[in-house]
């Protein structure tokens, strides 16, 4: 138990005194502690990276939503245009004497 | 040694400052710490934090989920019928800055937001069409007064529209700055309208019907989610430390129908019953013979009056239970023929002045045969022609009357007994009055012979008048060909057989035999000049009507004021000898004096569809072989002398007005293909500017 007291109290003295990392002899692990701090900078610099793409992809989806959105309002536009009745009546409208066809067409073999 | 102990104290003396400095930071980290505990425990015990600062620690995710995109239905060409995109409400948050404009003190601020309203309000009005400019205005400049934060400005909108309204003037600030709130919600579109729609169907939160109900569990997909943070930027993204389930859009179904006949089949029935007021719905259905493919299905009828506009409204195709008529003679004619009762359709059986033995209703048909012909005996095929109930009633009497179930057998495995399995649901139920069920008594088998008695729906008639076609193969009918996702095939349906024989080869010759005579010289010669031979049979049925509509009539089938309501018929099969389409078309009228045969309005709808299909199906194209011999030309010289007529002859009808015109003539013409003829002749003396009449042929 005194030693456990004994530690306790070195342990303090050196941290008043300034000497408890050069006791614990952490100089030994000073390459490990610039990479470490480097690996932790890189980390969060990637990290911001991945918010950003994220950020990219989310905007991305967005745009690929409407995109699909209009490509289907587009699709039921033209189509409703395409009907044989629309158009018959729209060449009727336009005046024309086109009609569909009576027979039908004659092919090459 | 003086110089050592001046090392050692040197080192001494480094060592001190060091601690000294070191010291100090420790003393002052420690107090650091110590006051930074303090604050917590200050800031926990009694400080009131502000809202705005409690926001800003205040957990950035939500869950966010994904909602699957419904699938497509598809014609069977691909053509889409029914495909989903959201729309937009547009909303207004009128309230927008007024209060930060307020505490800010800048009036000339609140005044250019209030300019921007009335320009937005000028550019709404002239993009919608629906309120002035000035209408808008006071809702807008109303809300902002009123403190409104949510003003309606117009409801389903499409995404095209949405993102030009974004550029107008306050609306292109975005939503805090511009107050515009655009709410999304999916909706289903239906680019051919009312066509199809009830084979389509449609999904609501009450109700839900046809193919979209059939499929829903294909069409919906599944929903995804995921967690979702906010970056310091703002922006929403996925939060990978979180789950994820990935959203699953609907596959898409596409469907056996043909939409140009759709169209046509739609356009043909319209035309028959559009002006007839009489007339509450026309039903019909094309399927492809070999296969039972639906390719087209129409359903229209009007509401409860007849002013009400003609509508896919009800499924009378699939639910429309009732008595048929005398297209079922042919069930009664197959049955015969197959069982050998009759064993040419030239056999005869008396007339008996139209009056079977022991029967209540003559027939006056017989009567009318009888007057014309002066011949007391009359032959199977001329009583199929003319449709008479008598002929039936007698021959199934003199078939089946010790064993009537032997006709029903016939019936049950026509599949006319049941509902079968079929893509949409709610087929409609057949009611069949056979020996020892409470509908059956001693007249029956006779009525049954004729299509009374017996209440099956159109698509069994259909199917069972597809069987004939197919020389006795009866086929499954269906509706979806396959379920696909991005253009690959997730599932393929192939084609079913209900009854892979309903009757021999030999017997489904002798029945389309009888069934072209009907077109021919029967009751339905109004088709036989279609441009395809058609085979089939007319039906004429009166509904029973129920106790509401009777009125206190004793007759089941007319009201008081002796109307009635009735249902006319044509069923059949085109090209006649090489079917490749089976068609019905049903027409059913209000309580009416007037009469419907099926032999007037559907025969002249089928008689439309089947020529307008003939144009564009490909299958009946003329070809021309690549190589070959033009047609030997007149010797006569196409140069044009002065008043001397060039010869056309044996020229298309470019050439010939090429010609024509050259020689300073003009020129009409008939028909199609090469010139046969010209007036006036080759080589003679005519005007220049005088008209020359070609044909061609």
């Amino acid at each position: 138990m005194s030693k456990f007291f004994s530690a306790i109290g070195n342990t303090l003295r050196a941290l008043r005194r300034g000497e408890f990392l050069l006791r614990i002899r952490a100089d030994k692990y000073y390459l490990h502690i610039a990479y470490l701090f480097v690996i932790t900078w890189i980390s969060i610099l990637l990290g911001l990276r991945v918010d950003k793409t994220l950020a990219q992809s989310a905007e991305n989806r967005i745009t690929i939503e409407q995109l699909r959105i209009r490509h289907s309002e587009k699709q039921a536009e033209l189509v409703k245009l395409q009907s044989a009745s629309a158009t018959e009546i729209r060449l009727k409208k336009m005046g024309s004497k086109a009609a569909m066809p009576q027979e039908p067409p004659t092919i090459l073999k | 040694m003086a110089k050592r102990n001046t090392e050692i104290q040197d080192t001494i003396d480094n060592r001190d400052r060091i601690h000294v400095v070191m010291f100090f930071l420790s003393v002052f980290f420690l107090l650091l710490g110590g006051a930074i505990l303090v604050r917590v425990i200050d800031i926990q015990a009694r400080y009131d934090v502000p809202e705005e600062v409690v926001d800003l620690f205040r957990t950035t995710v939500h869950k966010h989920t994904d909602m699957p995109v419904r699938g497509r239905i598809l014609a069977t060409d691909g053509r889409p019928l029914a495909i989903s995109a959201p729309l937009y409400d547009i909303r207004m948050d009128c309230t927008v800055r007024k209060k930060e404009f307020a505490d800010k003190e800048m009036p000339e601020a609140e005044k250019q937001w209030k300019e921007k309203a009335v320009q937005l309000a000028g550019a709404l009005s002239r993009e919608f069409g629906d309120k002035s400019a000035k209408e808008y205005e006071q809702a807008i400049l109303g809300g902002r007064d009123k403190g409104s934060r949510y003003l309606l400005i117009k409801k389903n909108i499409d995404l095209t529209t949405l993102n030009r309204i974004k550029t107008f003037p306050l609306f292109c600030e975005g939503s805090n700055k511009g107050g515009i709130i655009a709410e999304a919600h999916p909706e289903r579109i239906y680019p051919y309208d009312s066509l199809a729609r009830r084979v389509i169907g449609y999904t609501k939160s009450d109700k839900a019907i046809g193919l979209e109900a059939s499929f829903d569990d294909v069409l919906s997909g599944r929903e995804g989610y995921e967690w979702r943070r906010v970056t310091d930027k703002k922006a929403w993204i996925r939060d990978l430390d979180s789950a994820k389930v990935k959203v699953k859009d609907g596959a898409d179904i596409r469907t056996t129908l043909n939409i140009d006949f759709q169209d046509i089949a739609d356009k043909a029935l319209r035309n028959q019953i559009a002006q007839n007021e009489d007339v509450r719905a026309g039903i019909c259905i094309i399927m492809e013979t070999s296969t039972g493919a639906v390719r087209a299905m129409v359903n229209l009828s009007r509401g409860d009056t007849p002013q009400t506009v003609l509508w896919e409204r009800d499924n009378l195709v699939l639910r429309e239970v009732g008595e048929q008529g005398s297209v079922m003679k042919t069930v009664t004619l197959l049955s015969l023929v197959e069982d050998g009762y009759v064993k040419s359709l030239e056999e005869t059986i008396p007339t008996n002045n139209g009056l079977y033995p022991g029967g209540y209703h003559r027939d006056d048909h017989i009567g009318d045969y009888q007057r014309e012909t002066g011949r007391r005996e009359i032959s199977v095929m001329h009583g199929f022609e003319i449709s008479s109930n008598y002929v039936f009633t007698y021959l199934a009497e003199k078939a089946w009357h010790k064993n009537p179930q032997e006709m029903f057998d016939h019936i049950y495995s026509y599949r006319m007994g049941e509902a079968f399995d079929f893509d949409i649901k709610g087929m409609g139920t057949p009611v069949v009055n056979r020996p020892g069920t409470p509908g059956w008594s001693g007249t029956t088998l006779g009525t049954t012979a004729y299509g009374y008695g017996i209440s099956v729906t159109p698509l069994h008639v259909a199917t069972f008048y597809n069987g004939i076609a197919n020389k006795g193969r009866m086929m499954k009918p269906y509706l979806v060909e396959s379920i696909e996702k991005d253009g690959k095939t997730l599932k393929q349906f192939k084609p079913t057989v209900l009854n892979s024989s309903i009757c021999s080869p030999a017997t489904a010759d002798t029945v389309t035999r009888a069934l072209k005579a009907v077109v021919n010289s029967g009751t339905a010669t109004r088709l036989r000049k279609a441009k395809l031979p058609v085979a089939g049979k007319t039906g004429t049925a009166r509904v029973v009507l129920s106790p509401e509509e009777r009125n206190g009539s004793r007759d089941a089938y007319h009201d008081n004021e002796g109307r009635k309501r009735n249902q006319g018929t044509f069923v059949g099969f085109f090209p006649a000898d090489e079917p490749k389409y089976t068609i019905l078309v049903t027409v059913y009228s209000y309580l009416s004096h007037s009469n419907f045969y099926g032999g007037t309005i559907p025969a002249l709808a089928v008689r439309d569809i089947v020529d307008r299909i003939y144009a564009i199906d490909g299958s009946w194209n003329d070809a021309i072989p690549s190589v070959g011999t033009l047609p030997v030309t007149a010797s006569v010289s196409r140069k044009a002398d002065d008043g001397i007529v060039p010869g056309v002859k044996g020229l298309g009808l470019k050439d010939a007005l090429h010609v024509l015109e050259e020689a300073g003539y003009r020129c009409t013409y008939e028909g199609t293909g090469y010139t046969v003829s010209q007036e006036p002749a080759a080589g003679t003396k005519a005007d220049k500017g005088s008209k020359v009449k070609i044909v061609l042929k």
